[in-house]
């Protein structure tokens, strides 16, 4: 078996390890010919997330067979994060089952891989009825500026505009993005959709990923799950999904 | 197997307190429980995860449970801290609470006694930095899926919260109704489980093999076995009656009682409660190995705080110092034991259990090589009031809290309280409010680092009427290094080949001086005594007047003569003085 898999700088690994890292202690990852996935639940079942990372977004990339691998993200953080900015870094898996990490020109890391107890995580299947492109400052902006009053986000959307609002013991907040403004890109409705969504969730990801990727995506129905959409540089995809919060 | 039976069966419990109610609850909830569920069961039931002595403790501070309740139900921290405080029982809080849920999930399942014993024993291993954050979520996702009702329990179950008023016995009766049909076999379970101390296992047996299994049910070395427990009574008399002819008098310690578990070089401690405490006794596991003649063993033994240059037993708060978790080995040099062992439970893979105490007493003296660490517990036979009262005065006048009377013949009955054993303490401790001045008239030589001086003086009051120093106590308690050489210098000039003639004591000293040097000494209380002879026969026919855990407080009173000291008259008013206080039974 030949897996090895390198990347142009470390922010790649640096966003996909920081984005999985709000979710589990444990990562499987999987690797095959088309480029390397992960897919995951956190405990609560409440969020999820599923990357898929192409062959043609590394520098070099070789995979003859499916191969998963189990890594603590804390300690596989620890290494990483030993990188330069420019750093290439390659992971291969060696014939005793460690992880080899090359970073840049010469550094080499052997870590301890676990036994992979993650069990397939279904994507929801949802049709979406709406869809709002905000850019990843605006975005990140809009969670600070709920935050100061509510611990949820609601978001309302019509063809016209996108209200972002919440509601807490001590007020109210609303953000209201007009069609045509550039903070805004995308705007698609099939339906006014309306659905609540807990910050805490939504500012972990968002900063972890948000940072380097230029526009998030958020697509919706009303009171249904929310998919984020962040476009990352040389990482295809990440798809974060968020169970909404529903007044009974 | 569904979770919501436990839970209905805990909200029965809760609204009744009968007895016969609670257990027929619990045996309606057994017969429907799978063997390999049940001690999942039996263990949640008590709010715990395995038996005590396992040292697997739940532990969620109520911070991260309400954290967890805020996440899953979506509803704010200070919300819920509010409802709490008017409410005050964080179940009820939890079951409002998650009926308001409003956060959904991806996927709901059913929950199971296994998911939460299992999610809630990942918690209990949960370590380091990050914990707290994922014990959080994982309570969190254990409420996602729970109804209202299993997340009230849940949430008592976390935060030792869940009080249902069953006791070991409640739960035995309804295993013995459940699986063998009817309480009569109770005393086969709770043989099984005084042994193992683990209702877990005593009950997955039960329920699959029946009354047979608990047959198996041995003696096993590092399964601590529940300890049997003494009868209080209140006077030499009572428990005279209560005894017989002739029992054996121990000293009942003011220390911690042990159970020590020896298998060759592993030895493991066991309290009382049969938490394991081996970590506050390192000097106990580094020094008994060479006291012990088998390598296959277990006793019980009293640790107690001892004053190292004297061996002087101290009370019960010098010992409590050595509870603590970080700086054990400076605790270990500040806070000397003794360990006195009082029985043997097993001894080369047999148990001693049904051997009469007299049997196990020899046992015990056998296989217990005494040493400055290791001591076998000072016994004598008694057969009379008085000769309890005597052994009575003896052991508190040497610092115990009073003496254990044990039947010669009963065997040891792991578990019980009966009056096989029963305990004697004063029911008053008195409180001196005076200091003495004393006549040195006697030493004892010192060892550890007084050796090759003294370690104890022995004083003496003064008895006007007869012009004569009757003994009064031994002192080694209070002195510096400098005062033990000054002493010793002092001292050397008043050596006396023989005892002077005026000096009356129970007690032979090493060295006997002129009775000339007085010093000035403070102590808790003066008690009656056979072996000190101050105001002998004023009291009590056949004893003195002693100092309980005296001290020097540094002052030698060079312009005293050994005819100023405290006199009889003077220490008979401080006796009768004394302000008595209610002992206070400590939970033993």
């Amino acid at each position: 078996m030949v897996f090895s898999a390198k990347t142009g700088g470390s922010e790649e690994w640096k966003a996909v390890i920081s984005a999985i890292s709000t979710l589990v202690e444990e990562a499987t990852f999987e690797a095959t010919g088309e480029g390397i996935a992960f897919r995951g639940m956190d405990p609560s079942h409440v969020a999820l997330i599923d990357i898929a990372w192409p062959n043609s977004a590394f520098e070099k990339y070789v995979c003859d067979a499916d191969v998963k691998f189990g890594v603590r993200i804390d300690e596989f953080s620890k290494l990483i994060k030993r990188s330069d900015k420019k750093d290439n870094i390659e992971i291969s898996i060696s014939e005793d089952k460690l992880l080899l990490v090359t970073i840049g020109k010469n550094k080499k890391y052997k870590m301890r891989l676990i036994e992979s107890s993650a069990t397939d995580t279904p994507l929801p299947k949802i049709t979406y009825n709406a869809k709002v492109g905000v850019t990843s400052a605006e975005f990140d902006k809009i969670l600070g500026d709920i935050q100061v009053v509510s611990e949820y986000l609601s978001i309302n959307a019509n063809p016209t505009k996108a209200e972002f609002s919440g509601r807490g013991d001590s007020g109210e907040a609303i953000i209201t993005l007009e069609k045509g403004m550039p903070e805004m890109p995308e705007l698609e409705i099939k339906e006014d959709s309306n659905a609540t969504y807990s910050l805490e969730y939504l500012n972990s990801i968002v900063k972890a990923v948000g940072t380097v990727a230029g526009t998030v995506v958020c697509e919706y129905s009303s009171k249904m799950p929310l998919r984020l959409e962040f476009k990352v540089a040389n990482i295809g995809r990440i798809h974060f999904y968020l169970a909404p919060r529903v007044e009974s | 197997m569904k979770f919501s039976l436990v839970a209905d069966t805990l909200s029965y419990m809760e609204n009744t307190t009968k007895r016969l109610e609670l257990t027929q609850h619990l045996v309606d909830l057994f017969k429907i429980t799978p063997p390999d569920i049940i001690p999942k069961v039996v263990y949640l039931l008590q709010g715990k995860l395995r038996p005590d002595h396992e040292g697997v403790e739940i532990g969620i501070a109520e911070k991260i449970a309400i954290k967890a309740l805020s996440k899953s139900s979506g509803i704010s921290i200070r919300k819920i801290e509010d409802e709490y405080k008017d409410t005050g029982d964080f179940g009820q809080v939890a079951s409002k609470i998650l009926e308001q849920k409003t956060q959904t999930t991806f996927l709901s399942e059913n929950i199971t006694v296994e998911r939460v014993y299992e999610t809630l024993y990942k918690i209990a291993e949960l370590k380091g930095a990050r914990s707290q954050d994922m014990k959080m979520k994982y309570i969190s996702s254990l409420l996602n899926d729970a109804t209202p009702t299993e997340g009230g329990f849940i949430a008592k179950i976390i935060t030792s919260n869940l009080r249902l008023g069953i006791a070991d016995y409640t739960i035995l009766d309804a295993l013995s109704i459940a699986y063998t049909g009817s309480k009569e076999n109770r005393p086969a379970l709770e043989h099984a489980y005084n042994v193992c101390s683990d209702l877990g296992k005593v009950s997955f047996a039960v329920s699959k093999n029946g009354l047979d299994a608990l047959r198996d049910f041995q003696v096993t070395i590092f399964s601590p076995i529940r300890p049997m427990l003494a009868e209080r009574v209140k006077s030499p008399q009572e428990a005279h009656e209560k005894m017989g002819l002739e029992f054996a008098s121990e000293y009942k310690l003011d220390g911690e009682r042990v159970q020590v578990h020896r298998q060759g070089e592993k030895i493991v401690l066991y309290s009382r409660s049969l938490e394991n405490i081996t970590s506050y006794y390192p000097d106990i596991v580094e020094n008994i190995g060479k006291a012990l003649k088998s390598d296959e063993i277990i006793l019980e033994a009293e640790a107690v705080a001892i004053n190292d240059d004297t061996g002087e037993f101290l009370p019960f708060q010098e010992l409590m110092h050595r509870r603590r978790k970080y700086k054990i080995a400076q605790a270990v040099q500040e806070y000397p034991i003794t360990v006195n062992f009082f029985d043997v439970l097993l001894v080369d893979k047999k148990s001693c259990l049904d051997l009469s105490y007299a049997e196990r007493r020899k046992l015990l003296e056998k296989n217990v090589t005494e040493d400055t660490f290791a001591k076998v517990m000072p016994m004598v036979l008694v057969k009379s009031d008085s000769e309890v009262e005597d052994s009575l005065e003896n052991a508190i006048n040497s610092g115990c809290e009073g003496i254990m009377l044990k039947q010669l013949d009963s065997p040891y009955r792991a578990g019980a309280r009966a009056n096989n054993w029963l305990k004697l303490k004063r029911e008053y401790r008195n409180e001196l409010g005076d200091s003495l001045d004393l006549v040195v008239v006697g030493a004892f030589y010192g060892r550890g680092r007084r050796t090759g001086r003294y370690g104890a003086l022995l004083l003496s009051a003064y008895d006007t009427e007869a012009d004569m120093f009757p003994s009064i106590c031994k002192v080694g308690t209070g002195f510096t290094d400098e005062s033990l050489d000054q002493f010793y210098q002092i001292l050397a000039d008043k050596i006396t080949v023989k005892k002077d003639p005026r000096i009356q004591s129970g007690l032979e000293a090493d060295v006997w001086f002129d009775p000339e040097v007085v010093i000035e000494i403070v102590a808790s209380e003066i008690t009656l005594s056979p072996i000190h002879k101050v105001a002998m026969d004023k009291i009590r026919k056949g004893s003195g007047l002693a100092l309980r855990f005296p001290k020097f407080t540094g002052k030698i009173r060079f312009e005293k003569t050994s005819e100023n000291a405290t006199n009889i008259e003077e220490i008979l008013t401080l006796y009768n003085s004394q302000k008595r206080v209610v002992q206070d039974e400590k939970i033993n």
